[in-house]
């Protein structure tokens, strides 16, 4: 989606581009028949100066923020007259907003405004480009590839201008090439990924025929975007034979190097053509893929042939700060003048503010400390599409932090780009962010200020069908009703968590794996041992086919839980140590830490003569732990370490119960705000005993109230003070 | 060892007889490699090769006064008259940091690593490591300074790698520089660079150990002489001179300790907490100094930037301020930007604008000041990328490192991480990085609208000058009101640049605010104000709340470095003009194999220290001409819970004839001496150096019961062991010579300087192979 509005942005700046090479603008007047006797068609040269004092008369009209236009444009409020150019900018402003709020963007209205103006100016072809962006934010199949079509019937994506100076080389096709391009993503978006390869293929081929390079760049980076995103098996084989520009290189490459080899080229096309965005775009979409992949060297052999299998997070953290340097290079990029009138709007704004009225008034002097930052506060002339890629570095900063293990820097990522980016960003990539943000307050701060966060994110972006703000919720009900106990409510939200994901193989594999983990999780939760172990397992075949590293380790780690909770843990050892390689090899630190939390946990269960073993490996992970874990795993951090000093025989309780207490006290602190009744109950246990053993007979009446009083929880959840219980 | 054999054996080959160009006050051998760095009189610092190739030379500008070099050779520390101690790389004596941490002359220093690798069990963690260069490129440096050429900045300039490798201490043994000065003051900093402590001996009491007193002690006026860390980092000896007085408090009247105290003192300072807790502090330092050096690319960001920006601004002002006075001239009451409006407008052009752009602005000066302008933005923006925002962020990154160590409060309270101020300083990094990319955006924009503006005038001035104007750039006109404005006449980037006295509030858009409002639910930053402030006051908040954060480190490991023990040597005369007298003192612990500590003694007790001291004439006239040896000072209050002491020592008596000019402890409890004959002149005669084998020394061991009435060496008048000549390993030398002796006890070399300028070198572990000519 981004991408679709990105290319036809490029699209239309092209053509904006070329109208200002031929130095004049046609103003025609779309306006009813019966009106038109009152104007005539002007020709307008497009001399600067007339330009501007045009503008400054009529610009008020031009643009309008979306509700306003659609009072506007209501067939019988009045005469309306508006330049061809006006229309144009209303359109352009128009796929904006649709771009910015998505699903949100009224459906209907919208599309009574483009019938009208279709009715009233047939030759605007642009405006079934907009019914087809229209109808494809709304996820109306049928509608978004008729529009699409009707688009490139009638203009042969050449859009409603009158006169298109022929492009360079051949066009006898139209623009047949861009029409595939638009058409694959469009499958794409829609969730088809084999026809959007399919048709991607041949906007290849035809690009390649037509040497035109620029859509060839553009098609190359969606066939990536489209590779990294669904999920491919190993085993399918799409690409095959059918996919001319690799087969070339060679048969044995798997899906991940093909992937490579086309990012590499993709990046160096779009650098070479000085698509500056693009290029950006680009080492975004590599920074994504050296996140979850391991860079293999294709020849490895020789004294000096690195045997290191590790994903390289420098060369992640390298391509995020290339891509930022669009922010210095925008303005070199060859056609990205922004359209004049752009700024009305927002400029007209200021002027009605108290402060416009001084705007060439020379009155300052003792002000001029305030007025400086005035300027800050103008609308950024920036393009949107730019800052667009520049906040999604840094929500990809944030996510690879998520991953890496640096809990501070994926807040704080996140909240750049929610400070920073949110007016100029899609409401999807803003959802996401205060997802993040959800996210980080309910493993750290509990589940109370996330939920009242939630509210207020739920408010801000509308949610509908498949938004990230929905599922968030359902995974925070799932977390809440596991911690409390409530195993069915656990079960029925997991249930409607998957029933999101689409049916399609290879898509939404982030969903459908997330789905079948927490099924597992339900499943361990509720001792059924190996149904749990069963769902697991499967979840590693799946992920295993469709090469989700990452994810792997997630579910060898649960394996072994499965394993430590049903008693064995001698088996549960090697899928813990399995989980530990994996993490290892993606830098996934964290992850890493709840493994060896884990490994420790299962070796303390072993035996007492394995408890120094399990406590040097505790105490291995817990800066990363205490860092940047949660409060679930910083509690059971704590409560092994406990434990571990417990059952050493060598331990005494009595010379230093501070060792023991310490920990077990910020366990209970961080486990009570988390509702996590069973571990709670675990550590007012031990709490418990240790007081008996020092004598201690208060606190340990103390202990053993707040044991029962949490024992009584987990047996009888109560839903009554659930607020969300009944929002399912 | 035979006599007849000693004639024909002369002992410590000479390696060469070299003149140097002047006299040289300090001379200190690498520990790791055979090089020799010295100071001059007039405080040049040089090193030297083992074969007297001099290597460089480098002038602080300012006075030495102690220097030594890192553990593993690596670096040199040099203690300056003025209390910096600055650390000089010793590949091209680069200057690599300097720490003012003292205010007088830094007399003494001494940086010693930890003997031991971090060992795995006993349950210390040496697993967790700097995870920071797995996940970012090499750290940013600080940007240079346009049309400074290096060298001149001298401050991290081109020593790049050594710099990198300076702040890279994962790889280095823990280790600790000690820097003692004249007023008593011993400043500890980790790695050398990241500073733990600091104490002023002035501030001890201490008990005496004496049967039935309980007085307290103080020491005035002390100055510091020779500080030495035990290699286990356990124990610090200080030698000081001052003057011991009984603490006032006390109501009673005897006063033993009154007037004549005055003298050298040797201290005993505990310092285990740096062993104890040597994996925490490695890791506190190791990202804690790495914060400090970003906190200053930053700075130093900041301020090229600045000062790169208000250049192009002055040049832009510059070329356009004539045009409002030619509107003045004109009898015009307008101002440009309103002319400028015109112009866009296409309504006129004014004679006032037209002879500004064709005449004294013109085609080529107009596109000379929009280079510039949009040449310094681009400039700025790369300082951004490349140094700013990198460096904040691993900032960031390194801030949530120590947090998570500060959350691991059984460790780490004991050094004084504080939690609760490292997460405010983990926020105001956060705040910063937000503010970089705002900064970034308004940068960027006006970069944009620069160039816009530029390329609008010039089109005007084809026009106005009519030619063609076809191959321009196009413009934007609503860009360039925007520009006329907002920017022609004020100049956001540089606020936000600067730092000004003034509180200045940055007009923030309403909605923006409730956003940064909305986001504190959300888990944003608590405090809504923050874009208010300019870059550079969040800079100098978020340093603040750094130091604050590293200094309650420092004070925690301050407070637990106590004195232990007090040993009062010898008087010195009480005069203040004394106080700078040099007295020829060394420390040095060995592995003690003759003293075989019970088994239950931890390894930090299988060392024995030596403090050897040449006692001045005026301390004891009826023991003239001795040099005293104390061992066993460490261990001594150990051994008095035991019930017997260790405290040993001896006096070791000049041969008649020489006296002593310098002594260095060397290996093996050996003491190297370097006596000139006092018969002759000065200038002229013969001197020697000799090593006499300390520990087969008869040492009388020091009762400590009474020990406070009478200097130490009271007790030893009896015992003074004379030294023959015959009956050492002596080697005369054919000048005079001069301290200082430079003695190297891991290569087994030693030079001496002779008072007419000369430098010899000798292997003392090599015989000469025959009676050499030269002799």
């Amino acid at each position: 989606m981004d991408l679709e509005n990105f290319v036809f942005k490029k699209v239309t700046e092209e053509i904006e581009a070329r109208k200002r090479a031929s130095e004049r603008v046609s103003f025609h007047l779309h306006a009813p028949k019966a009106l038109f006797d009152l104007v005539e068609d002007i020709e307008a040269p497009a001399d600067p100066k007339s330009k501007h004092s045009d503008k400054v008369g009529e610009t008020s009209p031009y643009v309008h923020p979306p509700n306003y236009a659609l009072k506007e444009f209501e067939p019988n409020s009045g005469i309306f007259l508006r330049t061809n150019w006006q229309i144009q900018g209303y359109l352009q402003e128009q796929a904006d907003a649709l771009e910015k709020n998505g699903s949100s963007f009224s459906l209907n209205a919208f599309e009574l405004i483009l019938r009208q103006l279709h009715k009233l100016a047939p030759e605007l072809h642009r405006v079934h480009f907009l019914r087809y962006l229209n109808s494809l934010c709304h996820d109306d199949y049928f509608a978004a590839l008729e529009n699409l079509h009707r688009y490139f019937d009638y203009s042969a994506g050449t859009e409603g201008i009158d006169f298109v100076p022929p492009a360079s080389g051949s066009n006898s096709f139209g623009r047949y090439e861009i029409a595939l391009l638009f058409l694959g993503m469009m499958h794409f978006q829609f969730g088809h990924p084999k026809q959007a390869l399919e048709v991607l293929t041949e906007a290849v081929r035809v690009s390649q025929q037509l040497s035109n390079d620029t859509c060839l760049a553009y098609t190359l980076a969606a066939i990536c975007n489209l590779l990294s995103e669904i999920g491919v098996s190993n085993t399918a084989g799409i690409l095959g034979s059918s996919f001319s520009p690799l087969t070339s290189i060679g048969i044995s490459l798997s899906v991940q190097q093909q992937l490579f080899v086309l990012l590499r080229g993709s990046l160096k096309r779009a650098e070479s053509l000085k698509l500056k965005r693009l290029v950006a775009s680009n080492h975004l979409a590599m920074a994504k893929f050296d996140l979850t992949h391991v860079q293999r060297p294709l020849v490895s052999f020789g004294p000096k042939a690195s045997m290191k299998l590790r994903t390289c997070p420098t060369n992640v953290c390298k391509e995020l700060r290339l891509s930022s340097h669009l922010i210095s290079e925008f303005g070199f990029e060859s056609s990205t003048m922004t359209t004049d009138g752009a700024f009305s709007t927002a400029w007209l704004k200021n002027l009605q503010k108290p402060l416009g009225s001084a705007i060439l008034s020379q009155e300052n002097g003792s002000g001029s400390n305030e007025n400086a930052f005035q300027f800050c506060v103008q609308p950024s002339s920036i393009p949107g599409s730019v800052l667009q890629l520049i906040g999604s570095s840094y929500l990809l900063r944030a996510t690879a932090w998520e991953l890496y293990g640096s809990a501070p820097l994926a807040r704080i990522n996140a909240l750049v780009y929610a400070t920073c980016f949110t007016d100029a960003s899609s409401s999807s990539d803003a959802a996401l962010a205060y997802v993040k943000l959800i996210q980080h307050l309910a493993v750290f701060r509990g589940y109370k200020e996330a939920f009242a966060a939630l509210k207020i994110a739920e408010e801000k972006f509308l949610s509908v069908s498949k938004s990230r703000i929905l599922i968030l919720k359902l995974q925070l009900l799932h977390e809440r009703a596991l911690h409390r106990g409530h195993l069915k409510l656990a079960q029925q939200v997991c249930d409607e968590l998957g029933v999101l994901a689409s049916s399609v193989t290879g898509v939404d594999m982030e969903l459908k794996t997330e789905a079948s983990l927490r099924h597992a999780r339900t499943l361990l939760a509720a001792n059924q041992y190996s149904e749990a172990a069963a769902v697991a397992h499967s979840l590693f075949c799946m992920c295993y086919k469709f090469n989700l590293q990452v994810e792997n380790a997630t579910v060898l780690l649960l394996l072994a839980e499965v394993h430590k909770r049903s008693g064995n843990a001698v088996l549960g050892l090697p899928y813990a140590l399995a989980s530990l390689s994996f993490c290892q090899s993606f830098n996934l630190d964290l992850l890493k830490a709840s493994a060896t939390l884990t490994l420790a946990e299962l070796w303390l269960s072993l035996g007492s003569n394995h408890a120094k073993r399990a406590l040097s490996l505790i105490q291995g992970a817990l800066p990363m732990i205490l860092g940047h874990g949660g409060l679930e795993l910083r509690a059971r951090a704590y409560i092994a370490e406990a434990k571990c000093y417990l059952s050493d025989p060598s331990f005494s309780v009595s010379e230093n119960s501070e060792v023991v207490l310490d920990p077990l006290s910020q366990a209970s602190v961080e486990l009570q705000v988390l509702e996590y009744h069973e571990l709670a109950a675990e550590t007012f246990y031990l709490m418990a005993t240790v007081f008996h053993k020092l004598g201690q007979l208060e606190e340990r009446e103390e202990a053993a109230n707040s044991f029962k009083k949490h024992m009584m929880a987990l047996k009888n959840p109560l839903d009554d003070e659930d607020p969300l219980f009944n929002v399912l | 060892m035979e006599t007849d054999e000693d004639q024909r054996v002369i002992p410590f080959q000479l390696q060469f007889d070299k003149p140097v160009a002047s006299q040289i006050k300090i001379a200190e051998w690498n520990p790791e490699k055979d090089l020799l760095a010295m100071v001059t009189e007039d405080s040049k610092i040089l090193l030297h090769r083992f074969n007297w190739q001099r290597l460089w030379t480098i002038s602080p500008g300012r006075c030495i006064t102690s220097l030594c070099w890192r553990p593993d050779g690596k670096a040199i520390a040099v203690g300056l008259e003025d209390g910096t101690v600055s650390l000089h790389d010793v590949e091209n004596g680069k200057l690599l940091r300097s720490l003012k941490s003292h205010t007088v002359a830094v007399v003494c220093l001494n940086w010693e690593e930890d003997g031991h690798l971090i060992r795995d069990d006993n349950g210390n963690i040496s697993t967790y490591e700097d995870r920071t260069s797995c996940f970012f490129p090499p750290a940013p440096r600080v940007p240079r300074m346009p049309g400074v050429v290096s060298g001149d900045t001298g401050f991290m300039d081109d020593n790049e790698d050594s710099f990198q490798e300076l702040s890279n201490s994962s790889h280095q043994r823990f280790n600790i520089l000690c820097s003692g000065d004249k007023d008593g003051s011993i400043c500890f900093s980790i790695f050398g660079i990241f500073p733990i402590g600091k104490i002023n001996i002035h501030k001890f009491c201490f008990p005496t150990p004496l049967v039935g007193t309980q007085a307290t002690y103080r020491l005035l006026n002390a100055s510091i002489y020779k500080v030495a860390l035990s290699k286990d980092l356990c124990h610090l000896i200080v030698m000081c001179s001052g003057e011991l007085i009984e603490d006032n408090d006390a109501s009673r009247d005897r006063r033993t300790a009154g007037h004549g105290m005055h003298g050298l003192h040797s201290l005993m300072l505990d310092t285990s907490i740096f062993w104890k807790r040597k994996n925490e502090l490695h890791q506190v330092a190791q990202q804690a100094s790495n914060i400090e050096d970003l906190t200053e690319v930053i700075r130093a960001s900041l301020s090229v930037m600045c000062k790169q920006w208000s250049d192009a601004m002055h040049t832009f002002h510059e070329k356009f301020d004539p045009l409002s006075t030619l509107i003045i001239d004109h009898g015009l009451d307008s101002s440009p930007q309103e002319e400028f409006l015109s112009l866009l407008g296409g309504a006129r052009t004014s004679p006032p604008v037209h002879q500004f752009l064709v005449n004294s602005l013109g085609e080529v000066g107009a596109k000379r000041v929009s280079k510039v302008v949009c040449g310094a933005g681009k400039e700025l923006q790369l300082i951004v990328l490349n140094h700013l925002q990198p460096a904040a962020e691993i900032i960031g990154f390194r801030m949530g490192e120590l947090r998570g160590l500060s959350r691991w409060r059984a460790r780490y309270q004991g050094v004084g991480l504080d939690e609760t101020l490292i997460n405010n300083a983990t926020e105001k990094a956060g705040m910063l990085l937000v503010q970089v990319e705002r900064f970034m955006r308004v940068l960027s924009s006006v970069v944009q609208q620069f160039s816009n503006f530029f390329n609008w005038l010039l089109k005007c001035i084809k026009l106005l000058m009519s030619e063609p104007s076809d191959q321009l750039l196009p413009y934007n006109s609503e860009l360039a009101v925007i520009f006329l404005k907002f920017l022609y006449d004020q100049d956001p980037v540089r606020k936000l640049l600067e730092l000004s006295e003034a509180d200045c509030d940055i007009e923030i858009e309403l909605e923006t605010m409730q956003r940064v409002k909305e986001l504190v639910h959300f888990g944003g930053f608590l405090d809504c104000e923050y874009l208010r402030r300019t870059l550079a006051k969040e800079f100098q908040q978020m340093e603040s709340s750094f130091k604050e954060a590293f200094l309650m480190p420092f004070s925690t490991i301050s407070e637990k470095i106590l004195c232990e023990n007090l040993l009062p040597l010898f008087s010195l005369p009480s005069s203040p003009a004394s106080t700078s007298f040099p007295v020829p003192t060394s420390i040095s612990y060995y592995e003690d194999s003759s003293h075989a500590m019970s088994s239950n003694q931890t390894s930090q007790n299988s060392f024995i220290d030596y403090i050897s001291f040449q006692i001045p004439e005026e301390s004891f006239p009826e023991i003239a001409n001795c040099i005293g040896i104390a061992r066993g000072f460490m261990n001594d209050l150990i051994s008095v819970k035991k019930g017997y002491s260790s405290l040993e020592a001896v006096l070791l008596g000049v041969p008649d004839g020489y006296h002593c000019v310098d002594l260095s402890l060397y290996k093996e409890s050996q003491i190297v001496l370097l006596l000139n004959e006092t018969t002759s002149s000065e200038g002229s005669g013969d001197a020697c150096m000799m090593i006499v084998q300390a520990n087969d020394l008869p040492f009388v061991s020091i009762s400590r019961s009474t020990s406070l009435d009478y200097w130490m060496l009271h007790q030893l008048k009896e015992s003074v062991v004379y030294l023959q000549m015959e009956n050492e390993k002596v080697r005369s030398i054919p000048h005079s010579v001069i301290a200082p002796l430079a003695v190297s006890t891991s290569r087994g070399v030693a030079c001496v300087f002779a008072a007419r300028k000369r430098a010899l070198v000798y292997i003392l572990e090599e015989d000469e192979d025959e009676v050499s000519d030269a002799e």
